[in-house]
């Protein structure tokens, strides 16, 4: 089963490539953590590892390791909701947040080059920079969670013998 | 929809078109900012035999992506692509010498001034005087 979900989102990841930020793995990461609970804690181990060896452990990929495991996190603690408005708005925040996220990584690049000050700088000035970026993120995480909440939910829950949502 | 739903719905609402507005107001007063005008500026190449070729141009470009495609239609010699990725463009080939991250180990390093830059070269502002220098450095 962790397999077919990595292939799912290793695929929805090939086709979006030419959509710089309108991505799946987000909606796919929620929608398995609500069908299948915990349990995907250990598919996102294995998908970051062959996101890793697929594409090259850079920088990009030390920020992988906390960014989705944020996500499975968030995902679980709201799994009692059933609203697509308020996933599609979950979603849409952690996109919009993901540069935040991502721009830790460049604090201790700045701070090993020149102290704390740099390290601040360094995080900021690449966070800002890619402003633009996360609100479309924000806007495709937003609009692909409220599309697709529905008709996937119905799916997922008919795998897991799940009774359909109120 | 239950009573508490509907708070949590309203409260992620509220929290989300805050971040939108606060996000979209940092942007703007620390965002990267171009200068209109006529701006001297010279592009540097530096390839990976660490020869340097260094442009002179006047442009009105505001982003650096501009005065890269100025000069490359103005027969200076110089030529570059890239691709699109996640933060902008990157770019891959510089005056015919190709520097992929994942195939060749190297990147096209851009250094302003001489120090480490900060944006993409289609996020980076022009400003007049400015040594805008594209550099093939080896992946550590």
């Amino acid at each position: 089963m962790i397999g077919i979900m990595v292939a799912v989102i290793e695929v929805s990841k090939f086709i979006l490539s030419g959509m710089p930020n309108i991505e799946l793995t987000s909606f796919w990461l929620i929608m398995f953590t609500l069908t299948f609970g915990w349990k995907v804690a250990l598919l996102v181990p294995v998908l970051i590892l062959l996101e890793g060896t697929l594409y090259g452990m850079h920088i990009w990929w030390i920020m992988y390791l906390y960014a989705w495991p944020l996500l499975v996190l968030i995902a679980w603690i709201f799994r009692r909701n059933t609203s697509p408005v308020l996933w599609a708005i979950i979603s849409g925040t952690f996109g919009l947040c993901f540069g935040a996220l991502c721009s830790i990584p460049y604090f201790f690049i700045g701070l090993s080059s020149g102290g704390l000050s740099a390290g601040f700088r360094s995080m900021v000035t690449w966070w800002i920079a890619g402003i633009p970026w996360d609100l479309i993120h924000c806007a495709g995480n937003f609009v692909l969670m409220l599309v697709l909440y529905h008709p996937i939910s119905k799916v997922m829950r008919r795998v897991r013998n799940l009774p359909p949502e109120n | 929809m239950k009573k508490n739903n509907k708070k949590t719905l309203i409260i992620a609402a509220v929290v989300l078109v805050a971040l939108l507005a606060a996000f979209a107001c940092v942007y703007m007063v620390f965002g990267p900012k171009a200068h209109k005008g006529s701006k001297e500026i010279v592009i540097e190449v530096t390839g990976s035999n660490g020869e340097t070729t260094d442009y002179e141009l006047a442009t009105d470009a505001e982003y650096l992506i501009e005065a890269m495609d100025e000069l490359a239609a103005n027969g200076s010699g110089f030529t570059y692509s890239g691709s699109d990725g996640d933060y902008g463009m990157m770019i891959e080939i510089v005056n015919g010498e190709r520097a992929l991250y994942a195939e060749d180990n190297a990147y096209w390093a851009l250094y302003v001034n001489g120090e480490y830059g900060q944006y993409g070269a289609d996020s980076q502002p022009v400003a007049d005087g400015d040594t805008y220098s594209w550099t093939y450095e080896f992946a550590q």
